[in-house]
């Protein structure tokens, strides 16, 4: 019988590729808070289930500033430049998808067993999870073009890096989740102020149109 | 003043100075003298805490969680030396953009704001201790340093802004997962919490850490840091960046920055090189590396007519022969590449804000359209050669020194493929760089010439970084030799 951490894990995985994929700015951004918002289950999840108390407040932290600020800044953004959707991606719309969650997982299956071995909480498919949405963020870089997918693409794979440290590190002195997540916050910022510099000087989102630097 | 206050001084100065200049009023003289003084007084406090750590010693602050020892002292001195002297220059330089209307005054005050955090961030990064610390302190360099990169409001800043966040960033993740790791792994072992989080800690026990973990750690810090130390192929931001960037910043980044991120490189290279996994193991990596970031900045370099650009490219050619005398390994390769890293800083420097001088006579970076240097601003032209000379590996010079020891290093270990490709790609380095110096320096110049020698008082520093790279290249300065050689001995594991 799967279990509600596994499935969690799993709703985690479906909600990066929905992240990934959907073309709506708007509709990418609150499925990158939905998919926070599981993460912030899972943390409350192995907080009950391990007395690991440090998580208890990550889930605090995470569900204020990443389920809560950073799609709030986000939607200010797309609502700032009036953009509702993205452009055709490297691979087409439908392939590119395909690809990343391919590639994560096979990816992750390799990389997993050594993540197991020295993982303080063991759980077979949340360490899998943790890895395949670190990937999709990557492969979000990778295959989508506009500046705003590429934001959520890095907010993507620092949610894997962020389950991967509650797996595998959550008793780390408090002052490494604060000095990460602080620096996440502020890239989310300055990459925010970026693309609304990129809109303004391209009239476009689609930074493979910047091709200005050469050479 | 006892090493610790020193210590806490050297973390408070910068932060100091940034929040002052800060809520300083537009006034150009009262910014650039606060500037100057927050810069002075960062470098002194820096100087004395390497002075304490020259014979060995390890000094411990904030729990351990910080410390300088004789390997971070060698890059804190980087910071202390090299920036200095590029802040001095940075004064007179942005004060000509504000003459010419590139920037406002306001630009320059947000432009001196984050030149002290970005000091912060770098010596954040270089004296922790703790390994999730310094990998915050590498991403703080990117973040406090973007907007001085980008601080021309126009296309190519925009463009170049976006590469530098984003292609850092994903690099930078992998880095991440190496600390991540590494500390599961390490915890396994050390069974505290706070101590497996300690690079000193970590060191101690290398040896009953898991080779075959290590070997991936390894793999995803060298993508990581490698990726901010401008290493091919994740090198593809550094070339915008640092041509696009304005002077003084291009010499920081290329000078110190590309420098802290390879300390990071090599804590995580001396634990796995301790533990069982062997040297063997990370110098064969460290040479691949080296060589083939070698060989495509050489490529590119001999393309280049931006001298900016070319110098960008030269920063990474010279990444390459840091990675490659790592490769080397042994106590004379770690020795020369730790030499390396001072020899490019100041001579990295000292080209960047050259080609800051060289902007303000011709109006363009194009070498093709400059030439008759030597004849409208001879000390400018000599500076250049200077760098250009240094750059190449002249006898005399800083970075022959480096590049002389790997080589007698390489041929000593037997790596005969090895050496005859990385003098290969030296050459080419070599004839790509001295067509280049003749087609700017002599002859006739060809577009206009906007105005002619810089007043001394903005040659000063690059005099300063001159004689440096020369005084290096010419004498044992026994102090800073005893330094690389107890940093050596700590990366060695002595």
């Amino acid at each position: 019988m799967i279990d509600l951490l596994s499935i969690l894990s799993i709703i985690l995985i479906i909600s990066s590729l929905c992240v990934f994929g959907i073309r709506n700015y708007k509709l990418a951004t609150c499925a990158y808070s939905f998919q926070t918002f599981i993460l912030v289950m899972i943390f409350i999840y192995l907080y009950k289930t391990y007395s690991a108390d440090e998580l208890g407040s990550w889930a605090i932290i995470a569900f204020f500033t990443k389920v809560i600020f950073v799609p709030v800044i986000l939607l200010r953004l797309i609502k700032k430049l009036k953009v509702e959707h993205e452009d055709e991606p490297v691979l087409g719309f439908y392939v590119s998808p395909i690809v990343a969650i391919a590639f994560s997982l096979a990816i992750a299956m390799a990389l997993y067993p050594i993540y197991l071995k020295f993982s303080l909480i063991k759980e077979h498919i949340p360490l899998i999870a943790s890895i395949t949405i670190f990937m999709i963020g990557i492969f979000g870089f990778v295959l989508r073009n506009s500046a705003i997918k590429q934001i959520l693409a890095y907010c993507t794979f620092e949610n894997g890096i962020h389950l991967s440290l509650a797996l595998m590190a959550y008793n780390s002195p408090e002052i490494v989740e604060l000095g990460i997540l602080t620096d996440a916050l502020f890239a989310v910022i300055i990459t925010s102020i970026f693309a609304s510099r990129f809109f303004k000087y391209f009239g476009s989102l689609d930074v493979s149109k910047a091709t200005e630097l050469k050479g | 003043m006892d090493i610790q206050q020193l210590l806490y001084l050297l973390m408070v100065l910068p932060v100091i100075a940034s929040v002052v200049i800060w809520f300083l009023p537009k006034n150009y003289k009262v910014l650039s003298t606060f500037h100057i003084l927050g810069s002075m007084a960062t470098s002194i406090i820096g100087l004395l805490a390497v002075s304490k750590v020259i014979d060995g010693q390890t000094y411990f602050i904030f729990d351990e969680m910080f410390f300088l020892d004789s390997l971070g002292a060698v890059f804190i001195s980087l910071i202390a030396v090299t920036g200095l002297l590029v802040n001095l220059y940075s004064v007179k330089y942005m004060q000509w953009e504000v003459e010419k209307g590139e920037l406002t005054v306001k630009d320059t005050k947000l432009f001196f704001t984050l030149f002290h955090l970005f000091v912060f961030t770098m010596t954040f990064s270089v004296l922790a201790n703790n390994i999730a610390l310094m990998w915050v302190g590498i991403e703080a360099t990117t973040l406090s340093s973007v907007f001085m990169v980008a601080i021309h409001k126009s296309k190519k800043s925009t463009e170049t802004g976006w590469k530098y966040i984003i292609i850092c960033s994903i690099g930078l993740a992998f880095a991440l997962y190496a600390t991540v790791l590494l500390y599961s792994a390490g915890f396994n072992i050390i069974n505290d919490s706070h101590s497996a989080m300690l690079w000193t800690t970590l060191m101690a026990h290398s040896k009953e850490i898991d080779p075959d973990a290590l070997k991936l750690i390894f793999i995803f810090a060298l993508i990581g840091f490698g990726t901010k130390a401008g290493l091919a192929p994740t090198h593809t931001w550094l070339p915008d960046v640092h041509s696009e960037g304005p002077a003084p910043s291009s010499a920081m980044l290329s000078g110190i920055l590309l420098k802290c991120a390879i300390l990071a490189l090599i804590r995580y290279y001396a634990v796995v090189g301790n533990s069982l996994a062997g040297f063997e193991y990370v110098q064969s990596l460290m040479i691949i590396s080296g060589l083939v970031t070698i060989f495509i900045a050489s490529f590119f370099l001999l393309m280049q007519h931006d001298v900016k650009r070319m110098f960008a490219y030269h920063s990474i050619a010279h990444m390459g022969v840091i990675a490659f005398g790592l490769g080397i390994g042994g106590a004379v390769g770690l020795f020369a590449a730790l030499f390396h890293v001072l020899a490019h800083s100041v001579t990295k420097a000292l080209a960047f804000c050259v080609t800051g001088n060289m902007i303000q006579i011709y109006g363009t970076r194009d070498m093709t359209k400059m030439g008759g240097l030597i004849k409208i601003a001879p000390i400018t032209a000599i500076l250049f050669g200077i760098a250009v000379c240094s750059l190449v590996g002249v006898p005399g010079f800083a970075i022959f020194v480096s590049e002389f020891l790997m080589i007698k290093q390489s041929i000593v270990n037997g790596l005969n493929l090895e050496v005859i490709l990385f003098i290969i790609g030296l050459i080419i380095i070599f004839i790509a760089d001295f067509s280049h110096f003749n087609l700017a320096t002599f002859g006739k110049s060809n577009s206009k010439v906007l105005r002619n020698e810089l007043p001394l008082s903005a040659n000063l520093p690059l005099i300063g970084l001159a004689s440096l790279i020369i005084i290096f290249g010419v004498f044992t300065i026994k102090p800073w030799f005893a330094l690389l050689q107890n940093a050596v001995n700590i990366i060695m594991g002595i």
